[in-house]
């Protein structure tokens, strides 16, 4: 709460009177437990409206006193039982018995509360556990899927049947490269077209067998695929790339062939 | 808070049952409190009871006081202030603080006794500034309560307020350097 703001609404004279609310009158505390200034400001506050209250001072009858004395006198039983000084009260056993039972209580509920407090950090603990277990489960059965894959391909290359052929490009496209792997036993043919540099979106490369001088299509060939299967295509005489519209050709393009290799 | 030592012995010796503390606290504090109840309440024997009841409140709730957030009077001002509303509202529902036309009419003052006069410093103060103080010390009325029984703003109301404790202070001050200088020249 702003000083100022204190200063000119009148704060603290009202929290002197006793106008404010429980939860202003917290905010006051604070601020006059942290600001000497302004705790100097209420003292004299204090000290002022004291001295009015003395200066208008009117003495009251003695009989008040004298009845203050017997009301008080009345209700010693009363004060005794709840006052600071439960000592002085006959019935001592049961109010220790009571204080024993209420510090056993007492204690069982620090002790329930604790338990209960660790039993939900437990929870937490466990969910967190649990939570993680399934996260690496599933990141265990990708692995297990790629380790499958993997191993699937590299016995498919690995085979002695398997003929590498290396599609190098031609003077259109020097830089391209693209790996064929053929099994004339199983009848298929891998490509490797990692290293065919990367094309317009609008295009695509494209592979075809060439049969008795006849251009078959194979298939089309992402530019940076790890190992794509194509068509397998009984007597080709050679694998030959070309560059098509996207989407492939029903028949290639010559201009565009970009690499061939001889089977 | 700085609490008067003598308070501080009292209280103590209070808070470990012994009655006569209060007895003593009263011969202190009981006229500063009857002024203010009897002022709120204008009637002497309710104001005798309710200053007992006050003093009874004292005696059973002294473990509640704090020195930290005041000083004691201040906290037995307030259970005498409270003690006397309660009551009044209680007691009779026309003495409402929602019942301000007495305080608007000066001439009421004419009906009552003389428990509404104020006196000391205070009582050389401007009229607004007198009437300020009396609303909210001495008739008890909020802040919210005495600005409309003045028929004036809210910010007047605090500003008479935080004004005529000002000029308390310079009144009390200019008092303090004339008795120096009283006591100054007598001796010399």
């Amino acid at each position: 709460m702003d000083k100022k703001k204190i200063l000119e609404d009148g704060l603290l004279e009202q929290y002197l009177l006793g106008e404010l609310s429980h939860e202003q009158e917290i905010l006051i505390q604070k601020e006059l437990n942290q600001d000497d200034d302004l705790r100097n400001i209420f003292e004299e506050i204090e000290q002022e409206f004291e001295r009015i209250a003395f200066e208008n001072a009117i003495p009251p009858p003695e009989n008040a006193k004298k009845a203050l004395k017997s009301s008080v006198e009345s209700t010693k039983e009363n004060i005794q039982i709840r006052d600071i000084t439960p000592f002085k009260n006959r019935n001592i056993f049961k109010t220790d018995r009571f204080a024993v039972a209420a510090s056993l209580a007492f204690l069982f509920a620090l002790s329930s509360f604790w338990l209960y407090n660790r039993w939900q950090s437990s929870e937490e603990n466990l969910n967190s556990l649990q939570q993680q277990t399934i996260a690496l489960r599933e990141r265990l059965m990708i692995l297990e899927q790629n380790i499958e894959v993997t191993t699937q391909r590299y016995m498919t290359i690995n085979n002695r049947n398997v003929i590498p052929l290396l599609l190098k490009g031609n003077q259109t496209l020097p830089e391209s490269r693209a790996v064929a792997y053929v099994n004339h036993e199983t009848k298929s043919v891998l490509v490797n077209s990692q290293g065919l540099p990367p094309l317009e979106e609008d295009k695509t490369y494209q592979m075809w067998a060439d049969v008795d001088g006849v251009m078959i299509n194979m298939g089309i060939l992402p530019a940076d695929a790890d190992l794509i299967p194509v068509k397998y295509i009984d007597r080709a005489e050679s694998f030959n790339i070309t560059i098509e519209p996207a989407g492939g050709n029903d028949h290639p393009t010559v201009e565009n062939l970009i690499s061939n290799v001889l089977l | 808070m700085a609490a008067d030592s003598k308070d501080t012995e009292y209280i103590n010796r209070l808070l470990n049952g012994d009655k006569n503390a209060l007895y003593l606290l009263y011969d202190k504090y009981s006229g500063a409190l009857y002024g203010v109840i009897l002022r709120m309440c204008r009637d002497e024997d309710f104001a005798q009871d309710l200053l007992q009841e006050s003093f009874i409140k004292i005696w059973q709730n002294i473990g509640n006081y704090d020195s930290e957030k005041g000083k004691f009077y201040t906290w037995a001002y307030r259970i005498a202030k409270n003690t006397t509303l309660n009551s009044l509202r209680r007691s009779s529902p026309l003495i409402q603080t929602d019942n301000l036309s007495v305080y608007e009419n000066k001439n009421v003052q004419l009906e009552i006794k003389d428990y509404s006069d104020l006196n000391g410093i205070l009582a050389q103060l401007e009229p607004q500034h007198q009437q300020a103080i009396n609303l909210v010390y001495f008739k008890g009325l909020t802040h919210q309560e005495a600005h409309k029984a003045m028929n004036v703003p809210l910010g007047s109301f605090k500003s008479y307020v935080r004004q005529a404790l000002l000029k308390l202070r310079e009144k009390r001050a200019e008092l303090s350097m004339l008795v120096l200088l009283i006591n100054v020249c007598g001796h010399g």
